[in-house]
């Protein structure tokens, strides 16, 4: 038996895992994903199809062709990073968003004053 | 494929080990303390002892085989295999507090009991040994680093592994991607296969969502509507369909680049790859509706 099954949180961790604890390792494989794409595809092949600025230099060593080349612990800071985009992301538009939702019709009257 | 010292790929190595320890670490104390229940005072001490000490012999033979094992040619894929196995495993729920199919009962004499915590620890101890094995990437300090951190977990860190856990239960999730990743690389560093991967190099990114897709399904099962089920098994059929074609045109010579198809039977055997399993989806959901209606119908009458 392993040890992490004592842990009734561990247990029933597919309950009990955070937004953020999920959010954070969907990204490390997203990151896992694309580096492996970095690895399959054929750097030759995206230069002829003159894609190669769209793989290659996004600043230098950022790139999903570099990412091949990428250890674990990059893997998960990049994870990190992305999660954290996404977090913002989503904030951004939620903001965004909620002032062109039309206001409830039963309020639709009703000035909202604040002093 | 030895790493620099302190390098981030010697770092990566490190961590990942790490990780599989914490989660693949068995309960070792749990063992120990079945089988020597119903000894004597004086026995007990003396079991818990050299319980403790053949369970730490075993993890270091089986650290020290596992190193030669997967240098033959065949092993790298059949661990990196077990691995997924081993990752989804660690991803379905189980009952809390159930008991150990390893012990039968508690022992009656020394060596019975012995006995009884070597094979156990060796049991239990064989994925984690695996994995270290994996991520080590043939690096014996490595293993040696592994074997360090392991030990004291079988001996003191139980209570620290399940706070751990309590406290960040994603850890149990992280665990389960960084074994499905190490199954993907011990995959893809297999000398049997390893001209057949440069030659196709496109079936790695097809390998690697077949491989998170198998070891992560039991998590977003548990998270999925009965409607989008399905998609567990169709997203890995897909992938396979797609991967047996490639393989397929390696045995038989066919021609799979749709770029060089010439003739009509090419063109088919194109149109069959990437069209062919939307008849074999189809007839599954078909399948699994008619299977849930059979199996709903006799609650109702």
């Amino acid at each position: 038996m392993l040890l992490i099954r004592h842990s009734s949180q561990a247990n029933n961790a597919v309950r009990t895992t955070s937004v953020g604890g999920e959010l954070f390792v969907a990204s490390v494989v997203i990151c896992m994903i694309l580096a492996s794409f970095g690895d399959a595809v054929d750097p030759a092949m995206f230069g002829e199809a003159g894609l190669e600025f769209a793989l290659f230099d996004f600043g230098g060593e950022l790139s999903v062709l570099a990412m091949r080349h990428w250890h674990l612990l990059q893997l998960l800071l990049a994870g990190a990073v992305l999660g954290a985009g996404l977090v913002v992301l989503r904030v951004g538009a939620a903001s965004l968003i909620k002032p062109l939702r039309p206001a409830d019709r039963r309020a639709a009257e009703k000035v909202p004053i604040r002093l | 494929m030895e790493s620099e010292f302190l390098s981030a790929g010697f770092l990566s190595a490190l961590f990942a080990i790490v990780l599989i320890d914490l989660v693949l670490a068995g309960d070792n104390a749990l063992i120990i303390g079945l089988v020597a229940r119903n000894l004597p005072k004086t026995t007990q001490r003396k079991v818990i002892f050299w319980g403790t000490f053949g369970a730490i012999a075993v993890r270091a033979v089986m650290a020290i085989l596992v190193v030669y094992i997967l240098d033959l040619p065949g092993f790298m894929l059949a661990g990196g295999l077990a691995l997924v196995w081993i990752a989804r495993k660690l991803l379905t729920p189980e009952e809390p507090g159930s008991e150990s199919h390893l012990v039968k009962g508690p022992a009656t004499s020394f060596a019975g009991a012995i006995r009884t915590i070597v094979i156990a620890d060796a049991v239990m101890g064989i994925d984690n040994v695996l994995a270290i094995g994996g991520a080590a990437t043939g690096s014996i300090l490595l293993i040696v680093l592994g074997l360090a951190i392991s030990v004291p977990i079988i001996v003191w860190g139980s209570q620290l592994v399940i706070r751990l856990v309590d406290r960040f239960p994603s850890v149990v999730l992280l665990g389960g991607a960084v074994l499905a990743w190490t199954g993907y690389s011990m995959v893809v560093r297999e000398p049997l296969l390893a001209s057949w991967f440069a030659g196709h190099p496109a079936t790695k990114l097809v390998a690697v969502i077949l491989i998170f897709s198998i070891s992560l399904a039991p998590w977003y099962t548990a998270r999925m509507s009965e409607e989008t089920r399905p998609l567990v098994a169709i997203l890995p059929g897909v992938l396979v369909w797609l991967l047996g074609f490639e393989i397929a045109g390696s045995v038989w010579t066919l021609q799979m680049d749709y770029l060089r198809t010439t003739d009509t039977g090419e063109y088919m055997l194109e149109a069959v790859r990437w069209l062919g399993w939307l008849p074999l989806v189809g007839a599954y959901l078909w399948l699994r509706e008619r299977l849930m209606l059979r199996r709903d119908q006799p609650v109702r009458g």
